[in-house]
């Protein structure tokens, strides 16, 4: 096998996919350095599941090129899908398989395998190894497919939305795996509609909409880039008042959610003095204020207009 | 290296279906249960084939008693019933006839649900009858016509369960690719499983190999078991070559393997490849004469049947099986289905998709 250590892990440029009336990802560029960590943010349906089955060779691209570890997928995918591991969304195995026979089954596939042993001590599941699949809570099953994903010892690995749909503590546990994977100099590509997950692990992140990669950067580049970093938020008892007087009187944009009202600041000291009169002069029922840096979910609603979880 | 992966996912795959109750219970217990219960119901003759309940206290005129030899004779089992008790088995419903006596004159009752049953019944209390009435009569040395008993084929005299048997051979491969087959594949691409696989360096033909001959496994073992209790319980062995069995059984698995795939094609949830496969297997299992010849249906109904697969694999698996066909013989019908196994493998083919 030869592998040319000089490659990024990832090199794509000019993707384009269509499926019949939808146009999944119109013109993706990306390239990803060895033993980064690199995030697809992006709400559901924004091509991030469709970028990352091209790059793992089991969509084709309608045009556009791809190259992995520095191979290609037309004349080297076996030896691409060698040093690969992959982790979908869904269970993809047996419901009556045990997990140490999943661990086997899957290292069989490969040339050189991690034992099922030892993958069981990194994930924790060791008093897990005879159960059924099926058996499993959400946050063992992740971890099981994680493990299948690691079972090569690949180079370079993919997550598709690893936490969704775990508990805090399932998804912490899973987030110091990846910690664990960037440690050891693996390359892990990961998607996620959690901004925050994307803030605490990613080194660098990609933001996705409508098939199109918006802006690309390390969390705190975007968020410095943002016009307004930091925002005030004023919290109501009960229900909040009619927004419009206040966002008029102010002259910006608020967000409200809840029984919130969430204020872009673009100097901290100087916009807060104004929040304040404002609050005074209309005489709101406020109940709490505090002052935060913008997030990342903040810059995607500053790209798109939308918040994330719509 | 890639005989190792397969030999590993051949044997992966043969637990994973013996974990399966509902996959046994089908391909292995079902065809035993229906040979030991129809056979039995539908295959021995005289001991409880034939019983008479008679409302009578007891024979008395001499026609009674002559009546009674006869039918005992002939291996009919008469219960002598007082007139209430024989009323109360009668509307009890299970009885298909039943003999009544009021003042010489004899009544046979006919249950019109059970007409079918009833017929045998009604035709030996009648021959009882004529020969009472011949001795009565002073008529003697009346002979019956000689009765020689053997399969259509000549070869034996084993009973409904010899024709019963090759029928759920056949069954059980068009059960095991429909079913166990299709649902199985439907299933994994629903879940990804098919995708995940296409990301790792397994060759794909390595897999289906494995997945079609853990399927092929089963079903020699399921025949063998089948065969087994039929030779035991029932007494009906192979009159022909095993060998010729055995390519017409994985013939038919070739076809029928193919059709599970070429339906599962059509079907995005288990749910709807369910509904998709009963609607396939019902009316072929119904039309191909599993169970029961099927002379008495229309003839143009008989003909369509004729050229559904599963038919002509009936038809084969009996003449081998029942009459020691050579496989030569029977070349019409291996070559229909091989023509439908060709066409079925071929678009299976086209439309299966890994991901």
């Amino acid at each position: 096998m030869r592998i040319e250590i000089e490659s990024p892990a990832i090199e794509a440029s000019g993707l384009y996919k269509r499926f019949r009336d939808v146009e999944a990802v119109r013109g993706l560029d990306l390239q990803i350095a060895r033993g980064e960590v690199f995030g697809l943010l992006g709400p559901n349906g924004a091509g991030k599941t469709t970028t990352l089955e091209m790059l793992e060779g089991l969509v084709k691209p309608d045009s556009g090129q791809i190259r992995v570890l520095g191979m290609d997928w037309h004349r080297q995918g076996r030896e691409i899908r060698t040093c690969i591991g992959v982790q979908f969304q869904s269970t993809e195995l047996d419901d009556k398989v045990r997990v140490r026979e999943a661990l086997e089954i899957f290292g069989s596939y490969y040339p050189k395998a991690r034992s099922p042993a030892e993958l069981l001590r990194l994930l924790h599941l060791e008093d897990k190894a005879e159960a059924y699949q099926r058996r499993l809570s959400g946050g063992q099953r992740q971890r099981l497919t994680l493990g299948l994903a690691l079972v090569n010892d690949p180079q370079l690995v993919f997550l598709d939305e690893p936490t969704t749909g775990l508990d805090p503590q399932a998804r912490q546990g899973l987030w110091d795996l990846v910690r664990q994977l960037k440690a050891e100099g693996r390359t892990v590509l990961l998607t996620t509609h959690y901004m925050e997950e994307a803030e605490v692990l990613c080194d660098r992140v990609g933001i996705m909409d409508r098939g199109r990669i918006l802006q690309l950067g390390t969390p705190r580049e975007l968020i410095a880039a943002l016009d307004r970093p930091s925002l005030a938020e004023l919290e109501f008892l009960g229900v909040a008042p009619d927004v419009a007087p206040f966002a008029a009187r102010l002259g910006v944009p608020v967000e409200v959610k809840d029984n919130c009202w969430a204020v872009p600041l673009r100097d901290a000291n100087k916009d807060l003095q104004a929040v304040l009169s404002c609050i005074e002069a209309l005489n709101l029922p406020m109940q709490q204020l505090h002052v935060r840096r913008a997030s990342l979910e903040d810059v995607f609603l500053h790209l798109t207009g939308r918040s994330l979880r719509d | 290296m890639d005989a190792r992966i397969f030999l590993k996912q051949l044997r992966m795959g043969l637990i994973l279906y013996m974990r399966v109750p509902a996959a046994i219970f089908w391909i292995i217990a079902f065809p035993l249960l229906m040979l030991l219960v129809l056979g039995t119901v539908f295959g021995s003759g005289g001991d409880l084939g034939v019983r008479l309940v008679w409302e009578h206290p007891g024979p008395q005129s001499e026609v009674d008693t002559m009546l009674l030899a006869a039918l005992k004779e002939r291996g009919a089992l008469v219960e002598l019933e007082s007139p209430d008790a024989a009323e109360a088995r009668w509307t009890g419903g299970k009885l298909p006839v039943m003999l009544l006596t009021q003042d010489g004159h004899y009544t046979l009752r006919v249950n019109s649900y059970l007409a079918g049953q009833a017929q045998p019944i009604e035709a030996m209390v009648q021959e009882g009858f004529l020969i009472a009435q011949a001795h009565e009569r002073g008529l003697t040395g009346l002979a019956r016509i000689p009765v020689v008993m053997s399969s259509p084929g000549g070869h034996h005299e084993a009973p409904y369960a010899a024709f019963l048997l090759p029928g759920l051979l056949g069954l059980n491969v068009l059960m095991m690719g429909v079913f166990s087959t299709g649902i199985v594949d439907v299933t994994l691409r629903a879940k990804g499983g098919y995708k995940r696989l296409a990301t790792t360096p397994l060759p794909r033909y390595v897999y289906l190999g494995a997945q079609l001959t853990v399927r092929l496994i089963v079903l020699l073992f399921s025949a063998a078991l089948l065969m087994l209790v039929g030779a035991v319980v029932f007494g009906s062995h192979n009159q022909g070559s095993y060998a010729s069995l055995l390519f017409v059984e994985m013939l038919g698995a070739a076809c029928f393997i193919s059709l599970g795939y070429l339906l599962a094609s059509f079907a995005q949830t288990p749910e709807v490849y369910s509904g998709i496969a009963n609607l396939t297997f019902l009316p072929l299992m119904l039309l191909s004469g599993v169970y029961f010849s099927l002379e008495g249906a229309p003839a143009w109904l008989q003909r369509a049947a004729d050229l559904l697969p599963l038919s002509p694999l009936l038809r084969v698996m009996r003449a081998i099986f029942n009459d020691g066909a050579a496989l030569a013989s029977q070349w019409t019908g291996v070559v229909l289905i091989a023509a439908w196994t060709l066409v079925l493998f071929v678009l299976a083919t086209r439309r299966f998709k890994w991901v």
